[in-house]
């Protein structure tokens, strides 16, 4: 569904994606994982053309997503939910949701996919003509995802969805992913940094660090990997 | 003392009438402030184009009394809003989105820079060019109604009556209407709520499939076309020439600030503040400084309330 | 002045006095006394641009309002005369005075805005004195004639000395400039435009910087309006309290370029002549045509070069003639310049005296935004000489902790002591100076300065002179192991060698602490080692280290002892062998989930 080959991008002359290659077949759930400042954001960016790219492809379902203007790739069905949640404040939940909806496809779908939603995220239901500015950090997180899902994409690309919540919170969030992965048969790629988790659910794995993917399997292969451990913990 | 109650409540309504279409103005400033975070210095010369619209408009439909001699200055200045709509959104996509959007955020942190001096000097081309295209002399949109008031009272036992000018009246009971249909407009419309996102978080906006750059074109167009129908509006109550738009900028902007950069109700809040400052400042000061009296409570406010009467302290910069 | 900017401006000299002797050799030719008036007003704006510059150009804190200053210098040399017959050889400098004053004055309460608000704010000063001086009566003020002493009056029959007088005016302006360029004086605001709170961590008074710089603006604002006010012979408010006016300052110097001392130059030179030349020439037939093609000529250099006429000559000609900056891969650390390097990199570097004496001690500090509880009752100690780890998830509290101990944002509740000292409610500068460096998770260097003027920023807070900063700035730079890069320019180098540069700008001002904030963070492993192998020198020099990181391999080997936030309060602390077997530490990092699989 998604194949990047030998992605480099970055800001100005300093690039920070170096040849990364990644493939996410239609169904699957891959995370990607590394430490903070290994590009994985800025791998987000390039698909969506935030950031530029400087080499490489990028492809979605056959098309070079990299010929696409940034505003356009939305609409062939990939929603991109961002790094620190990113809702529009001043628009009221329902409008945020709205937005979302912005595609001829979220605009079809919309009077389903605002019943699966509330489903997922009842909160969101309960306060959906509250400004989204004033919600919880979790409830934020819930919009933004909710918000991604409202453009009713075939592939979901969730940022460090765990990001500044609470463990419990982060655990609440992760079984919603999952939920939402197996019912709305959608794909996701994951980005995360509660590596566990991650690699728990994910179908396959890559490890990005220093702006190159340096590691690439299955589940099991991965959670067999003493790297990751020692990447994490240093043991 | 019922002499100055009578001239506090004269002062009182001018303030409010004017203000209302002062507050028109702001709201199109504000709208291009708020989605696009750029200093358009050429505001007012949009504004003065508007005036021009208007007055060459109301020349060609004056003669049709069918249209009502009363009434044809402010379809005029309605005329404004869509010509003035088209070249905002001529000079956005020629000029302006070269340096801003998503393109000027590439450059370096001198790229605001570019936006400020690109409307300088686009609002010295609009005000010369005014100059030889209208001349300089100045002219107005002469109405009956703008010479004719209703009396309200005797209020208080004879003593205090108001006169309310009907051109003004209507003037403003026209700008009220835009203002409620652009908020409609905003917070019903898919492309109010765009508009909206895109000046809440431009990054997630171009998440969301919407084309960033054509929302600051829009946004520039409606801008600049609100602020036209408002001078529009004044063109019947106040002669005018080319560099008119050199005094209302100011105006706006301290409207803008006032309300708090980036809110639309804010703004139009802004606006009538600075009407009724303006207006209400002739009880105590001379006439010429009524602009003083408007630049002093500027400054105080924003160096008080930074973020406005209305705003909150949330604030992108 | 402090000798490098002295050394600055004699770099400066040759250029600046072959143009002002041509100019002076030019106008000597003009005989046309329109033209005399030309080649006069051109050095005028130029000085008008250049005092916009000083303030706007270097600190980013842009001004709509000079001719506040330049309108009061206009007034104030027109009313001394005609009221006191005072010669405009007195009046013209005490114009100055005033200036100063008046932007002392206008900045005190203004400098509390930012960005666009002290722009629109700003613009309020000229426009307020413009109506209040048409109200005062003085609409149309007539410099009187003084025949009898005209050279006393400025009154000059040869109109040329009014060209070279401007020509004089503009030389001291750009020495003026010239010598604040480079000085502590021009760094610190350079500093400031780049990250105003950076700057204030560096050690930077920022406030005081940008009330010398506003004050030294207005005065030669003034200084040239009251020189506008004896070449014109008559003053009105519009033409000098006027938006063209604020708008010509911030035209010359956008046109030329912003933050050098050419720019305003270059702007005058090319736009006054055009403007003033169209309106002579077609103003009759065409009204107005002098402001339209003033106003397309200004919209066409931003679309092609919207940083201004000198940097886009400079960068073009420096492509040209520089291949590149050194690639990183042929600028590696030499070994014997630093014996200390290669051999040590994986053992651990002898403590220096981890003693008992806190450096930091932080006693139940809470802090909230909001609703968020960033910071919760953390309690911790900073021992000297060690080098003390902050780990924990993103959103932990970590950033947030920097920021109390340097003083950006002040506890809701607790202590916090620096050698025994509380330091809460003190300006971060004076954190600084008090010996607490740190630098940021984004690196913001100026990217046209040169390495070593970036690290020369962090170096004035314990320098008593230009020479001595550079001296600690070099030192620095010598520490991290960057001196062979010392004159490219920062903006060509490597991500890694961008990490130790920060770390120079903040060593350079000799703290007795620094907190590193994700100095590894998207670092390669060879550059992870390299840079904690210049940390652990630091350590071994006596420097205590507070670093935040992720890089959890390079860390464990790192540091003498980790601190672990999670939800903004400590989850645990200690060794870092205890740290990495802590169950609730692996918990917060890896998940739980891990920890049932791999129990």
């Amino acid at each position: 569904m998604l194949e990047v080959e030998g992605l480099c991008a970055g800001y100005g002359d300093l690039p920070v994606l170096d040849r990364v290659s990644l493939r996410v077949g239609a169904g699957e759930l891959v995370a990607v994982v590394g430490p903070n400042g290994a590009g994985k954001t800025t791998l987000f960016k390039a698909i969506s053309g935030i950031v530029p790219a400087q080499a490489g492809a990028v492809r979605f379902e056959g098309d070079d997503l990299l010929a696409v203007a940034p505003s356009a790739r939305p609409h062939l069905g990939i929603a991109h939910v961002p790094e620190g949640r990113q809702v529009f404040p001043s628009l009221t939940v329902l409008e945020n949701l709205e937005m979302g909806a912005y595609t001829a496809a979220g605009r079809r779908a919309w009077n389903d996919s605002l019943e699966r939603i509330y489903a997922w995220f009842p909160v969101l239901a309960q306060r959906a003509t509250a400004p989204a500015g004033a919600l919880s950090g979790g409830q934020q997180q819930m919009l933004a995802i909710a918000r991604g899902l409202a453009s009713a994409p075939r592939l979901l690309m969730l940022d460090e969805p765990s990001m500044g919540l609470s463990p419990v919170t982060a655990d609440e969030i992760f079984e919603r992913i999952v939920a939402i992965h197996a019912q709305a048969a959608v794909t996701v790629l994951l980005v995360e940094q509660r590596v566990a988790e991650a690699l728990h659910y994910a179908d396959r794995g890559y490890v990005l660090e220093a702006g190159r993917a340096v590691l690439e399997g299955t589940r099991d292969q991965l959670a067999a990997d003493d790297r990751i451990r020692q990447a994490y913990l240093g043991m | 003392m019922a002499q100055f109650v009578e001239s506090f409540l004269q002062a009182l309504t001018a303030g409010l009438l004017t203000g209302a279409v002062y507050g028109l103005m702001c709201v199109g400033l504000s709208l291009i402030f708020g989605v696009m975070r750029v200093i358009n210095f050429a505001q007012g010369d949009f504004m003065m184009l508007g005036m021009y619209v208007a007055f060459y408009a109301f020349g060609l439909l004056g003669g049709h009394l069918a249209f009502g001699a009363a009434m044809a200055p402010y379809l005029a200045a309605l005329i404004a809003g869509p010509v003035i709509f088209l070249s905002g959104i001529a000079v956005h996509r020629l000029l302006i989105s070269r340096v801003t959007g998503i393109r000027g955020s590439a450059l370096e942190s001198e790229g605001h820079y570019a936006q400020l001096i690109l409307t300088l000097g686009i609002a010295l081309v609009l005000q010369n060019g005014g100059l030889y295209a209208f001349g300089s002399a100045p002219v107005s949109i002469a109405t009956p109604l703008s010479s004719s008031a209703w009396e309200l009272g005797p209020l208080a036992g004879d003593s205090v009556s108001v006169f309310v000018n009907r051109g003004q009246t209507v003037a403003a009971a026209i700008a009220l209407a835009a203002v409620l249909a652009f908020v409609a407009l905003m917070s019903r419309s898919r492309l109010g709520k765009s508009l909206r996102a895109a000046a809440d978080n431009p990054e997630a906006a171009i998440y969301m499939g919407i084309d960033v750059d054509r929302a600051h074109r829009l946004a520039f167009g409606f801008g600049v076309a609100i602020t036209a129908i408002g001078g529009g509006l004044l063109a019947s109550s106040y002669p005018f020439q080319p560099y008119v738009g050199l005094e209302y900028v100011i105006v706006m902007y301290a409207g803008v600030v006032l309300g708090g950069l980036g809110s639309v109700a804010g703004a139009f809040l802004g606006g009538l503040i600075i009407g009724l400052v303006q207006q209400l400042s002739t009880l105590f000061l001379p006439n010429q400084l009524q602009n003083t009296a408007i630049f002093v409570v500027f400054l105080a406010i924003v160096l008080l309330r930074p973020q406005g009467l209305f705003g909150t302290a949330a604030r992108r910069t | 002045m402090s000798g490098g900017s002295r050394a600055h401006l004699r770099r400066h000299a040759a250029p600046m006095a072959a143009f002002l002797l041509v100019y002076a050799v030019l106008t000597a030719f003009v005989e046309n006394s329109y033209y005399q008036l030309i080649m006069t007003v051109v050095p005028v704006w130029a000085v008008m641009g250049l005092a916009w510059n000083l303030l706007s150009g270097y600190s980013g804190l842009v001004s709509f309002g000079h001719a506040a200053f330049f309108g009061l210098g206009a007034y104030f040399v027109a009313l001394t005369q005609i009221h006191w017959g005072l010669p405009p050889w007195f009046s013209i400098p005490l114009a100055g005075v005033l200036g100063a004053l008046a932007g002392l004055l206008v900045g005190i309460p203004t400098f509390r805005l930012r960005g666009h608000y002290f722009a629109l704010a700003m613009l309020a000063y000229p426009l307020a004195l413009l109506y209040v001086f048409e109200w005062l009566g003085y609409q149309e003020l007539a410099l009187p004639m003084r025949r009898d002493a005209p050279l006393r009056y400025m009154q000059f029959d040869d109109h040329r000395l009014y060209a070279w007088l401007a020509l004089g005016l503009m030389g001291g302006a750009m020495m003026l400039t010239g010598l604040v360029e480079r000085a502590r004086f021009g760094m610190s605001l350079l500093a400031i435009k780049q990250d105003e709170a950076a700057a204030e961590a560096a050690g930077i008074d920022t406030l005081a910087w940008k009330l010398k710089a506003i004050t030294l603006s207005g005065a030669m604002a003034a200084t040239i309006g009251g020189f506008y006010a004896v070449v014109l012979l008559i003053v009105t408010p519009p033409a000098v309290f006027g938006m063209l006016v604020s708008a010509q300052a911030l035209i010359v110097a956008m046109f030329g370029g912003v933050g050098t001392l050419w720019g305003p130059v270059i702007g005058a030179v090319v736009l006054v002549p055009l403007s003033e030349l169209l309106h002579a020439k077609l103003g009759n037939f065409i009204p107005g045509i002098q402001g339209v093609v003033y106003g397309i000529a200004i919209v066409a250099v931003i679309l092609v070069a919207p940083e201004g006429v000198f940097w886009k000559v400079r960068d073009l000609s420096l492509r040209r003639r520089a291949p590149r900056a050194l690639p990183d891969s042929v600028a590696p650390v030499r070994a014997e310049a630093e014996p200390s390097t290669r051999h040590s990199v994986h053992d651990r570097v002898p403590i220096f005296e981890v003693g008992n004496a806190p450096v930091f001690e932080v006693r139940n500090v809470s802090k909230a935004f909001g609703g968020l509880r960033a910071v919760q009752d953390v309690s911790l100690t900073v021992t000297r000489g060690e080098i003390l780890g902050i780990i924990g998830p993103n959103g932990a509290g970590k950033t947030t902790l920097f920021n109390l101990l340097n003083g950006f944002i002040r506890p809701d509740q607790g202590q916090i002591l620096l050698e025994g000292h509380s330091i809460v409610g003190s300006k971060p500068y004076r954190i600084c100076a008090a010996g607490v460096g740190r630098t940021f998770q984004v690196v913001r260097p100026f990217r046209r300065m040169s390495v070593l003027d970036n690290a020369l920023v962090g170096a004035y807070v314990h320098a008593a002179s230009h020479r001595q900063a550079r001296a600690a700035a070099q030192a620095a730079l010598a520490q991290v192991g960057l001196s062979r890069e010392m004159h490219l320019a920062a903006g060509g180098l490597s991500n890694k060698q961008l990490r130790l540069l920060e770390l120079a700008r903040a060593l350079a001002g000799r703290p007795k602490v620094l907190l590193l904030d994700e100095t590894l963070a998207g670092l390669s492993a060879r550059d992870i080692e390299e840079v904690t192998s210049v940390v652990r020198r630091l350590a071994a020099q006596g420097v205590t280290i507070v670093i935040i990181e992720h890089t959890m391999p390079a860390m464990v080997r790192l540091v003498h002892r980790f601190v672990v936030l999670d939800h903004g309060a400590v989850l645990a602390q200690g060794q870092p062998a205890e740290i990495t077997r802590n169950p609730a530490v692996v918990d917060a990092y890896l998940g739980r989930r891990w920890r049932a699989e791999h129990a």
